[in-house]
């Protein structure tokens, strides 16, 4: 870790180009969703859309935490403590899978019932 | 007490022990946000309706973005300064850092409230109108006036008021000289409201006891004095809480309608006697002479007693019950009691017990208690009164002379003797900057219908809709617009083996006419351009445009009427709602989550201030120390702005 005065002074530099990049990737991830001739997939949204704005958030967010937070060069303890978090983190989003065996089910909806249609009760009744 | 490793690594762990700390609470945030995120998705993948993707202004959220990245690296700057000890330049870098906090929550501000002033309406046709909702007033002859925006509608009532009050004074001066009391009411202008409530006058209101909800009753009251009117019991109201009050007094009548009759009027007597003494109506009754003005501390103590009625009337039923079950075991002794059962109804035994009652015979004692669920007031004179279309519990419509709130309170128009009263006209107008038919289309598709057939059956296209012309004309243009973006797809991707167009419109292109598209076509008509036609895409509003949303103060799209006036019928509109959570999933899950995402930018902020205006003591004794605990604020920043790295390609780029 940049620790003397000299080492900080020279990861500044550094700062600044991860800086630099985070906007450019920016720039990319807007572009990417709406410049026409940059529409990757179908037209419009798609799966590939957010593919690619979902991997380059990834990168983002990597150098943000490499480089900003230092995490390129930490303890094991922290290691840890982030593995840990993010394994958590993943498994609270699997906790979702389950719903792919259960889904939701809306049944009859006051709409479909035709609650808020009066014309549609009088029919039904 | 000396805190033990702020500047020196402990040996175990080769860290300062705030550094363990915040990465503890960074991985709990994780979880926090991991299964917000997942919440996301489960609401995007399982949502029964369209999910409005790119729906957000993307200026705002790109802008909000620079921002963070822009403070990330300030952070880290004023961390180096410290290092380096460098005081000055460490305040410049915070100050900066803090800055770009404020610029970021004045940006999610202004989103925000053009969310909140942004009128959303879906039909019972699963037609989507979006707009801003037109403003109203209430004049002083009970008429209600309509206007474009909140100013023009303040003027109207006020300048209506001051005339009003004038023909009052002019009146009680003639009063007075012809000897008259000269009382006459001030009429206060009232407060300019959205022309998205429900207009009801009433000439009588039901309460119910045990469901009223105070702060409408509170809402019903405040409007009824500001217009000078009263709500006031029309007649005697007697409520038993229970029978002993009166039970001592014998009556002998055979007819149990008479001896009701007879009871009513013993205990009116009774009351009016003990109110003239100055006394309370004694026991667990209450006695509200006609002429009570209404209050909700009045409903409570009808509550009370309606509450203790209901709970004598039970153990009287129980003891009725009990006696009922005496009688069958006492006639039928060889019978199982199951066999009973079926018979053992209340109402005929409580009918039998009445009638042993009257023949002196029973020992079941008091009696059941009729019960008034409902106190009825009379508005004295009639006057609109507003109600929030959520608080009603199915559509009203003009003939049906009653409307129900969901609290079971119930405004009724009276017999039409004492002029209009009831529903008056209340649509919902709006100037219209979207209608989306992509859930009408997806109906229209589940039901094996062909969607633009549908969609061109809709209420908004038909002729009860005053401006449906204009929507008509609308609609042709966006369809040859269309037509003309699939042809362009068709030449530039061509088609596949199958024939079949490698590219598409989307639904969204298909089936919503955004505000984009309404202003789009408004200056192609302006100019006489139609699709197809050159210059007509050129008239397109480009994608910074409307920073947060279409702006209908905007000049040009006023002068070009750009987005044209609606009146839905009030029984048409099955949900209506400002862009809140209340209006789909989707903006229920955005709050949650960029609202919990600036309460961090808030709370980060505050730390970081803290150590830009607090710390030049801690700067001169151990810089080290600040440096480290900046370090810390700063792994806090950084994580914010992570959070916001993914937050703003999935709300607003997806």
């Amino acid at each position: 870790m940049a620790d003397t005065p000299e080492e900080i002074k020279k990861a500044q530099k550094k700062y600044l180009l991860i800086g630099l990049i985070l906007f450019v990737f920016t720039v990319v991830t807007v572009a990417v969703a709406t410049v026409p001739w940059l529409d990757f997939g179908e037209h419009g949204f798609d799966a590939r859309d957010a593919t690619i704005g979902l991997v380059i958030a990834t990168i983002k967010a990597g150098l943000v935490g490499a480089i900003f937070m230092h995490l390129s060069h930490e303890k094991k303890t922290i290691y840890v403590l982030i593995v840990i978090g993010i394994l958590m983190g993943i498994s609270l989003m699997g906790l979702t899978g389950w719903a792919f065996d259960d889904p939701i089910e809306y049944g009859n909806s006051v709409e479909r019932d035709g609650f808020f249609n009066p014309e549609v009760k009088a029919e039904q009744h | 007490m000396e805190i033990p490793y702020t500047v020196t690594a402990r040996k175990d762990t080769g860290l300062f022990n705030a550094k363990v700390g915040i990465w503890l609470f960074l991985a709990s945030e994780v979880m926090l946000f991991g299964g917000l995120f997942s919440a996301y998705v489960f609401l995007r993948i399982y949502a029964d309706y369209p999910w409005p993707e790119r729906a957000l202004p993307i200026v705002p959220g790109l802008i909000n973005t620079f921002v963070l990245i822009g403070s990330s690296v300030t952070v880290v700057f004023a961390w180096a300064s410290l290092k380096m000890r460098q005081w000055r330049r460490f305040q410049i870098f915070m100050a900066i850092t803090i800055g770009c906090a404020a610029v970021f929550m004045v940006l999610k501000t202004i989103e925000y409230k053009a969310k909140w002033g942004h009128q959303a309406v879906r039909m019972d046709d699963f037609t989507i109108i979006e707009g801003h909702a037109h403003y109203a007033t209430i004049l002083s002859d009970g008429k209600v006036e309509r206007f474009h925006t909140k100013k023009e509608a303040k003027k109207a009532g006020e300048k209506d008021a001051e005339v009003a009050n004038k023909a009052a004074a002019a009146a009680k001066g003639k009063d007075e000289e012809s000897g008259g009391s000269g009382k006459a009411d001030l009429w206060k202008a009232g407060k300019p409201f959205k022309a998205n409530v429900l207009l009801f006058k009433p000439e009588t209101i039901d309460f119910s006891l045990v469901r009223a909800h105070e702060s409408w009753v509170n809402a019903m009251l405040e409007q009824t004095g500001k217009r000078n009117s009263k709500l006031i019991t029309a007649e005697d109201i007697f409520l038993y809480g229970d029978i002993e009050d009166y039970s001592g007094t014998k009556s002998d009548p055979r007819s149990s309608k008479e001896r009701a009759q007879k009871e009513a009027e013993m205990v009116k007597e009774y009351a009016t006697a003990e109110e003239k003494r100055g006394h309370k109506f004694g026991g667990n009754s209450l006695f509200i002479p006609a002429g009570t003005p209404l209050s909700y501390a009045l409903l409570e103590k009808a509550r009370k007693v309606f509450v203790a009625g209901r709970a004598h009337n039970a153990e009287t039923r129980t003891a009725i019950l009990r006696e009922n079950w005496k009688s069958v075991r006492r006639d039928l002794p060889d019978d199982k009691y199951w066999d009973q059962a079926p018979e053992a109804k209340i109402d005929p035994a409580i009918q039998l017990v009445e009638q042993l009652d009257a023949e002196g015979n029973c020992t079941a004692g008091s009696k059941v208690v009729s019960l008034v669920s409902t106190l009825s007031f009379r508005m004295d004179p009639p006057q609109p009164i507003i109600i929030k279309r959520s608080w009603i519990k199915r559509p009203v419509k003009g003939q049906d002379g009653r409307a129900e709130l969901r609290d079971d309170t119930s405004l009724n128009a009276g017999d039409g003797e004492g002029g209009a009263s009831g529903l008056l006209e209340s649509p919902l107008v709006l100037s219209v900057d979207a209608i989306d038919f992509r859930w009408m289309a997806q109906k229209a598709e589940e039901a094996g219908n062909d969607p633009m057939e549908v969609i061109e059956q809709s209420w908004i296209f038909s002729k009860a809709n005053k401006k449906g012309s204009t929507y008509k004309k609308i609609w042709k243009v966006h369809k040859k617009r269309i037509a003309e973006l699939e042809q362009h797809l068709i030449d530039k991707y061509g088609k596949d083996e199958e024939g079949k167009p490698r590219r598409v419109a989307t639904e969204t292109d298909r089936y919503r006419v955004s505000w984009q598209d309404f202003v789009h076509y408004a200056r192609a008509e302006h100019d006489r351009l139609m699709p197809g036609d050159s210059g007509f895409d050129d008239l397109r509003p480009k994608f910074w445009n409307g920073f947060a949303g279409p702006n209908h103060k905007d000049e040009e799209i006023h002068k070009l009427h750009a987005f044209p006036e609606l009146e839905i019928p009030h029984h048409k509109v099955s949900l209506q709602s400002m862009f809140t959570p209340k209006w789909n999933t989707y903006y229920a899950i955005y709050f949650t989550l960029t609202g919990l995402h600036g309460l961090h930018v808030v709370g980060g902020a505050l730390v970081l201030g803290y150590y830009l205006f607090f710390s030049k003591g801690l700067y001169r004794s151990n810089p080290e120390w600040l440096a480290n605990r900046v370090e810390i604020g700063g792994l806090f920043w950084h994580f914010v702005d992570l959070v916001w790295i993914f937050l703003f390609p999935i709300l607003y780029l997806m």
